[in-house]
């Protein structure tokens, strides 16, 4: 089996899985369709301001997997329609965004600069053409960077690092993302505390259920679920309410600005704009690769270093970034669409994820069992077929499935997404409650899930309110178990050596570069005052 | 004399048809919590869930499963100890979740706590190696440990924790054990060269058939089907067996006409390959074992009582 067969078999469990119907005697496979249908709802929830890809991805989790249930025949489809939200949530932030200068998710706020001032003078459609044909492109790179990368970077650890290093290896990563999501290292070092305290209630090797207190409740632990979903979505939902209920809401529905002109995008557009396109997709994966930093980031890093660039080279009469110039929506939309692919990069060749939509990926192969995402999916075992390579490759065909959907039908999809806008939110809120905690019974079926959710849920509202970032927590949450199994199987496998991260160079490098990050994100900015 | 053969075949067919009867007349008074203790996706699981969907077609039981895993079945134990003995809570486990496991876990219940229902299969057990150690034998190995190598041993249970140890005892040589969650992480380990060699519970069959993985010994006190020739426990001086045999229990005093149904019906699944589940069984665990009622419960009490010895010998 060398690699060809298989990406040649990834490609047929996609496209020869189970069918969902026929077209003239051609089957449709269902993990197609489910792709199409994740990437449709994922462009809507995008243009719905107040939902973001994550919501989308918690909810139809838990529910796509009471349809498919456990087997591994389900993971293709499940995590197609996830990839697929994923896709469709980042091109469809940007409607809202130029339409009526409220970004649909966060990383779209950089596109109001542009966009919004290029939908009053009348370009509402070309700002549109232009956020998703540069969205689309970022994208495209940025997965076609993953494809490459991710086998290389895995079978890399897997060559190199042993027991001991691998479990610097988590250190670091924890380290990293503590240092850099939410911006104060202190901040996500509480976070991270937090998310390995609640990990490792009923867990561990004992017999006895560690840190459960005698309850019995406790002493299986938080499932996973209930963590994820409680700290990141129902504390979202109680943070938005809170902030519904303070402002006073909007009654009359937002009109959609006039048109005038032209609105296509011309060859010779496109050949002015792909520069920028070029340098904020090359940003946007670079960034997306490391763990723990976000698309917003990126798309304010592709915005400041185009806006250099755009002021030295620009025509006199041409707007400025900030005017309403097509420059700027496409150097901020490569940029924040970039990262989804690469972030997958740290997923799926260290199991480390490093972004909510990945959170929910290993959260879905956690779920249904038969994926690992991790070094070890990456062996090219020569003469059993190694069936998650299979999965991995099969993603892979997924992702590029998304992309020929974005490229084909998903403007004209999304420019058709204006009306979002005017779904109340008091309306939504709660309707994302309940559909969550639905989702967590269903998975769950018990009513301490319930529970365990809303307990997270008001942990992940007060952290929100102090500043704290959530997503560090559910990192640690799922990063917890295999940082503890893989140091103790490092102690035993140097024959119980306590200091089994020091005596190994890499592994020591790995220490020192965490302690590193830490201080260094830690430290005062020159010239502020103590 | 042909009047006698006659009444006796009556009778023998109205005996059997009267447990047909007993069998089939015990319907579940309501949909069945399947316990399962195995982590979801893995082959254990599977098995559980083949098993329900096929009695769900049979039968027309209902079955809900759900994954309580842990602390090697003592959590779903633990959790199904209190629940209706009616028959619609059963568990899926392990025979070493009742032995060992309970025993160890120290928690105040025994084997009589809970009903033993039936196995459906046991495991080939192999002490596995990958090929890129150079090692054929278990010899080898033994050879590799006395020259100075530091050997990585890795098990995914604490009893197979112990049966290693004792292995390098009774060889006079030192092993690193390293404990992992599941059958497939000692796969993993092993190909990936993060340990020598460990435990594989079937899961090694097409590796070794491929050439990338070596079966040194059996895990068993049996000769392992694939390479009959590799030495068995109490051949390395081990008088124990790691064989992982699947097996179904329910809370205590599950009366007798539940047992028996339940018993059977799946019993009977689980013998035919013609169904997912039996061919499963075949393909991955060499095929079904069928141990029920006063047998498998004298299995379990033994396999107990035998924990004590087992601690005691890996702990002199």
């Amino acid at each position: 089996m060398d690699v060809l067969a298989y990406i040649w078999l990834g490609i047929q469990a996609v496209f020869l899985g189970p069918e969902a119907f026929s077209i003239l005697g051609i089957p449709v496979s269902i993990t197609v369709m489910m792709v199409l249908c994740g990437f449709l709802f994922g462009i809507v929830v995008g243009a719905t301001p107040g939902l973001a890809g994550p919501f989308a991805m918690a909810i139809s989790l838990p529910i796509l997997i009471s349809i498919f249930g456990y087997s591994p025949d389900a993971l293709l489809p499940v995590m197609g329609f996830l990839i697929g939200i994923m896709k469709g949530a980042t091109i469809g932030g940007a409607v809202p965004a130029i339409l009526f200068n409220t970004p649909g998710t966060p990383d779209a706020f950089m596109t109001t600069l542009d966009g919004f001032p290029m939908a009053q003078k009348g370009q509402a459609k070309k700002a549109l053409r232009v956020a998703h044909f540069s969205s689309a492109s970022g994208d495209t790179f940025s997965d076609i960077v993953l494809f490459v990368c991710a086998p290389f970077l895995a079978i890399i650890v897997e060559a190199y690092l042993d027991l001991p290093e691998k479990t610097g290896l988590l250190i670091l990563s924890l380290s990293f993302i503590a240092a850099v999501i939410g911006g104060s290292a202190g901040k996500g070092l509480i976070s991270i505390g937090l998310g390995l305290l609640a990990v490792y209630v009923g867990t561990g090797e004992d017999f006895y259920p560690r840190l459960s207190l005698g309850a019995d409740g406790l002493s299986r632990g938080f499932p996973i679920t209930t963590a994820v979903l409680g700290v990141l979505i129902i504390g979202a939902v109680f943070k938005e309410l809170e902030e519904a209920w303070r402002n006073t809401q909007r009654t009359t529905p937002v009109q959609a600005p006039v048109e005038s002109g032209d609105q296509n995008l011309h060859w010779a557009d496109i050949k002015r704009l792909f520069p920028f396109i070029a340098r904020s997709a090359f940003i946007g994966t670079a960034i997306g690769a490391l763990p723990g930093v976000g698309s917003t980031l990126a798309a304010t890093l592709g915005y400041t270093v185009g806006r250099a660039r755009h002021q030295k080279i620009r025509a006199a009469d041409a707007p400025r970034f900030g005017e309403g110039a097509p420059e700027g929506i496409a150097a901020t939309e490569a940029a924040n669409s970039a990262v989804s692919g690469a972030n997958l990069i740290p997923v799926l060749s260290l199991g480390i994820p490093g972004n909510a939509a990945a959170v929910f990926l290993i959260l879905a192969a956690e779920s249904i069992g038969g994926f690992n995402p991790g070094p070890a999916v990456f062996r090219f075992s020569p003469d059993v077929v190694n069936p998650e390579l299979v999965i991995a490759f099969g993603l892979f065909t997924c992702m590029t499935i998304a992309n020929l959907f974005n490229w084909t039908i998903g403007g004209v999809f999304m420019r058709s997404m204006g009306f979002m806008i005017n779904i109340p939110k008091t309306l939504l809120l709660p309707a994302v409650l309940l559909l969550t905690l639905t989702a967590i019974y269903v998975q769950e079926t018990r009513i301490e899930a319930i529970w365990f959710a809303l307990g997270f849920g008001v942990l992940g509202y007060f952290m929100r309110v102090l500043g704290i970032s959530p997503l560090p927590f559910v990192i640690a949450f799922i990063l917890g178990r295999s940082l503890e199994e893989t140091a103790r199987q490092a102690y035993s496998a140097t024959g119980n050596d306590p200091f089994f991260l020091l005596n190994n160079p890499i592994a020591l490098i790995f220490v020192l570069m965490s302690v590193a990050v830490i201080l260094f994100a830690g430290r005062k900015p020159k010239g502020t005052a103590p | 004399m042909k009047n006698l053969f006659v009444a006796a075949a009556a009778a023998i067919s109205i005996a059997a048809s009267a447990v047909a009867v007993q069998a089939q007349d015990w319907t579940p008074p309501g949909p069945i919590k399947l316990m399962i203790a195995f982590a979801a996706g893995g082959g254990a699981d599977t098995q559980a869930r083949l098993i329900a969907t096929e009695l769900e077609n049979r039968l027309g039981w209902e079955f809900i499963p759900e994954q309580v895993t842990g602390k090697g079945g003592v959590n779903l134990l633990n959790e199904m100890k209190d629940q209706p003995n009616d028959g619609t809570v059963i568990g899926m486990i392990v025979a070493e979740s009742l032995g060992y496991n309970l025993y160890t876990a120290d928690i105040g219940l025994t084997p009589e706590n809970f009903t033993a229902i039936t196995t459906t299969a046991g495991t080939q057990m192999g002490i596995v190696a990958g090929a890129a150690t150079g090692w054929t034998s278990f010899e080898d190995m033994v050879a590799a440990a006395k020259g100075g190598q530091e050997i990585r041993f890795g098990v995914m249970s604490q009893r197979l924790g112990e049966l290693a140890y004792l292995v390098g005892k009774a060889q006079g040589i030192d092993l690193n054990i390293i404990s992992v969650k599941g059958g497939r992480a000692v796969l993993n380990g092993v190909t990936a060269g993060d340990m020598d060699v460990g435990f594989m519970a079937g899961i090694q069959a097409p590796g070794v058939k491929a050439g990338d993985l070596v079966n040194l010994a059996s895990g068993m006190a049996k000769p392992l089907d694939q390479t009959p020739d590799a030495p068995t426990l109490p051949d390395l001086g081990v008088d124990f067996d790691g064989a992982a045999i699947f097996m179904f229990a329910g809370p205590a005093g599950m009366p007798d006409d539940a047992r028996n149904a339940i018993a059977s019906a799946i019993a009977e699944v689980t013998s035919d390959p013609e169904t997912e589940v039996g061919a499963l069984i075949a393909r991955a665990f060499g095929g079904p074992l069928t141990i029920q009622g006063a047998e498998l419960d004298a299995m379990v009490a033994r396999d107990f009582a035998e924990s004590e010895a087992l601690i005691k010998a890996a702990s002199e």
